[in-house]
């Protein structure tokens, strides 16, 4: 994997969530008659299909939800896996690009806001681990937390990996007709991305400037019960 | 962490002037502020094959450089990963990684006590320490006394818990690195910068640079020309520890055998040390002396006898920490038409380390006098001596006559400098051989003491203390001075950036005014111009004959 990240990293590679790990992030939010079921995990595109339906049973028991909920879950896992490989095999746009993720997520009662610098030509790196890490240097407790993040970010990269997908084929098409285009597409959706030559220029330092500190420092708050119902509230009402 | 793979090695930082000392492990040594090592470019390949601008040997030289130096700002506390993210630009992942290695390597964190699920298991702990910390229970005896019932002395907290915790190598929450690793670096430091070899219990250190020097090579003069014999300060290391170990505890079996055999042996220290076993000689004189009557028993002892057996004793015993200027008091007394006042002029007053060994009820006094004395120096010292003894002169006859068979001494020896005096003093030394050499010290009161044994004691230590409290005064006054002039100085100062800012104003007050000036004219031309052309409107209107035109104003307003 390694090898071919760093070969050469001006050739276009095929569609895939850029980390160590080719792991698609579903997120689920299903309602049938008044219950509420909202969940987020990872899963393997090379899994074969038959595990979403077992998985889904399995979850339905765990949670004691009712029966309805089975094929709702299969159905919506189904389609977001089906959607993830409607992009495999087509080339990726990448290129030189290193983008900013932010994080803005409540788990239950921890409040996380945190953002970084992430290489999408690294293919070593890991979500998983990097919120692992987090979450035992800021000392969160609530195990449901460190998932959380890994899923954001895989969401945040997935996300960025499609809109490289569409680039990619925008240039192709821009390269039979005018020339030139080429830059404008790829500048145009590297809207999060960051500029290389600013960042990593020989006049400027890879120790940031103090002042930013505070912009790049996570930051981790813990909610009260009354809080949480309130935002919970909030959001509710705030989705209708 | 390995601790038994740890090594010491001093490195340099390019920043920072002064040598610091930090852990790092024994298969990290490869490591080097000014390059790059092979096994770093192995390990995060990525920085070295040139894919990418974001990752060039020299981000990677900052990343490194920035994260252990962030670590060593606080080595006992653990660096983690997102403490350094949000300072460092870069991937995330890349970061991790160069981090990860890092801590791999031991190049941070490794002397850090505990990581995060450690801490949590400290912080559980914890509860039963605090009980033990409150009174040493029942049937725990600290430490291994032959025949004891309990300490003595209250051993110290941290030590016992540590001990009943059988966790030597756990710290207490709240510790910091010096409390930590200190002994543990006094203990190992200690090389020898001539022949590299580890240096006993003794040593003896430059005092300009630090430099070490071990026993053997001291003696063969080894140390290298620009450093002074002078410099040198010798330390005895059993002496720190033996008073952290084993000898901050006493047995009440311990001291009531020690006190035994000091009454059959007297000052035979060997013989004591023998009888008492469990503790060294050192231990026992310390001991002796810390007891409510020691200081008595001590005091009484060589008087009775009359023999300096036990300053002898006690000489050897801090002749290491003195060895110095024993040394030169030996060669300065061989040859000492030449030398001694070229040694003793060498080794002025505020060099010299006041150990009394003089066995006198004013001793501890005389030690006070002569270190504030060594504060002030001799010439201040004698005015004060002088003027001490003539106010007692004035109080009193009887002193008057004592003091007065001496007075070439105080105006002559007390007066003149210094050398001098050492020189009437090395002049005594040699008279009476009894007298031991530490007792010559450039300090008054002392000389009188040491020549006129006659004189009452009383007297004696009233004359020192009103010495010691003159001297006190004097560098009082000097101080006071000092600060004084500070604040002189400092006022000078305010008040000129005061007028500063003052003559700023006016001056661009001024500045203002002649712009003013500078526009009055215009305006007033404009206005001129103004008028004439008004005239003019109006004149020519009326050559028009329009007029209604003077209505309109009127009109619109």
């Amino acid at each position: 994997m390694k090898s071919s990240a760093s070969a050469n990293s001006k050739s276009p590679f095929k569609f895939r969530i850029p980390t160590a790990e080719n792991l698609v992030p579903i997120r689920l939010d299903i309602e049938i008659d008044g219950q509420r079921f909202k969940d987020a995990f990872t899963w393997n595109p090379t899994d074969p299909d038959s595990e979403v339906v077992v998985f889904a049973k399995r979850t339905v028991k765990d949670l004691k939800l009712p029966p309805a909920f089975i094929t709702q879950i299969a159905q919506s896992i189904q389609s977001q896996l089906t959607e993830f490989r409607s992009f495999e095999g087509q080339d990726m746009y990448t290129g030189e690009k290193i983008i900013t993720i932010k994080l803005d997520l409540r788990v239950n009662n921890t409040l996380i806001r945190d953002q970084f610098l992430w290489d999408l030509n690294n293919y070593e790196s890991d979500p998983e681990e990097f919120s692992r890490t987090f979450c035992k240097d800021l000392g969160i407790e609530d195990p449901e937390v460190g998932p959380a993040i890994a899923v954001a970010i895989r969401e945040q990269l997935y996300e960025i990996a499609v809109q490289n997908v569409v680039s990619a084929r925008e240039s192709r098409l821009s390269k039979k007709g005018r020339r030139g285009f080429e830059h404008v597409s790829a500048s145009k959706t590297g809207g999060a991305s960051v500029d290389l030559m600013k960042l990593f220029g020989h006049r400027s330092s890879a120790v940031r400037k103090r002042k930013d500190w505070d912009i790049y420092e996570p930051i981790v708050d813990l909610l009260s019960n009354e809080e949480v119902d309130a935002l919970e509230a909030k959001e509710e009402r705030a989705a209708r | 962490m390995d601790t038994s793979q740890r090594e010491l090695s001093d490195r340099r930082v390019p920043d920072e002037p002064e040598l610091d000392l930090y852990t790092i492990p024994s298969h990290s040594s490869w490591f080097s502020w000014d390059e790059i090592h092979e096994t770093e470019k192995s390990a995060l390949k990525e920085f070295f094959d040139g894919s990418s601008i974001s990752r060039t040997p020299r981000i990677y030289k900052e990343y490194r450089d920035f994260i252990i130096n962030k670590y060593r700002e606080e080595p006992s506390s653990r660096l983690t990963f997102t403490e350094i993210r949000k300072s460092l630009v870069g991937d995330v992942n890349l970061l991790h990684k160069v981090f990860i290695f890092l801590e791999t390597w031991g190049l941070i964190n490794f002397a850090a006590t505990s990581d995060g699920n450690d801490s949590e298991e400290v912080v559980d702990g914890d509860s039963p320490t605090i009980k033990i910390e409150e009174g040493v229970p029942n049937g725990i005896r600290v430490g291994a006394m032959p025949n004891s019932v309990k300490p003595i002395s209250a051993p110290p907290v941290v030590e016992d818990s540590s001990i009943v915790n059988g966790s030597g190598f756990k710290s207490p929450p709240l510790t910091s690195y010096s409390d930590v690793f200190t002994d543990l670096l006094k203990l190992k430091i200690l090389v020898c910068g001539n022949c590299g070899q580890s240096c006993g219990s003794r040593y003896h250190q430059c005092a300009k640079d630090g430099y070490l020097s071990c026993e053997n090579c001291f003696n063969d003069k080894n140390f290298g020309e620009q450093r002074l014999l002078e410099d040198f300060e010798s330390k005895t290391k059993e002496f720190i520890e033996d008073s952290v170990d084993t000898g901050a505890v006493w047995t009440e079996a311990e001291t009531l055998l020690l006190l035994e055999s000091f009454l059959k042996h007297g000052d035979d220290w060997e013989l004591v040390a023998q009888n008492v076993k469990t503790k060294t000689k050192l231990d026992c004189i310390l001991k002796l002396v810390e007891l409510p009557f020691g200081d008595f028993v001590l005091r009484s002892e060589p008087q009775r006898n009359e023999a300096s057996g036990l300053n002898n004793n006690v000489t050897s015993e801090k002749e290491s920490r003195l060895s110095p200027s024993n040394n030169q008091e030996i060669a300065g007394s061989e040859d000492q038409d030449i030398n001694e006042d070229k040694d003793e002029e060498n080794q002025g007053p505020p060099k010299r380390q006041c150990t009394a060994s003089v066995p006198d009820t004013s001793s501890s006094l005389m030690k006070q006098v002569a270190l504030i004395s060594s504060m002030v120096g001799p010439h201040i010292m004698a005015a004060a001596a002088t003027a001490s003894v003539t106010a007692l002169c004035d109080e009193n006859l009887y002193p008057k006559e004592v003091f007065d068979d001496q007075d070439f001494f105080v105006s002559n020896g007390l007066c003149s400098a210094a050398s001098t005096e050492s020189n009437h003093e090395v002049e005594r030394i040699l008279d009476n051989d009894d007298s031991v050499p530490k007792e010559e010290r450039p300090q008054p009161g002392d000389i009188m003491v040491e020549d006129k044994d006659d004189i009452p004691l009383i007297l004696r230590i009233r004359a020192a203390t009103a010495t010691a409290l003159g001297a006190a005064a004097a560098h009082a006054k000097l101080l006071a001075d000092q600060e004084e002039r500070e604040i002189e100085y400092l006022l000078a100062i305010m008040i000129e950036t005061q007028m500063k800012k003052m003559q700023r104003k006016i001056k661009h007050f001024e500045d203002l005014e002649e712009i003013m000036e500078a526009e009055y004219p215009v305006i007033e031309e404009v206005e001129d111009k103004l008028l004439m052309e008004r005239v003019s409107v109006l004149q020519s209107a009326f050559d028009l004959g329009i007029s209604r035109w003077k209505d309109y104003p009127s009109v619109r307003s």
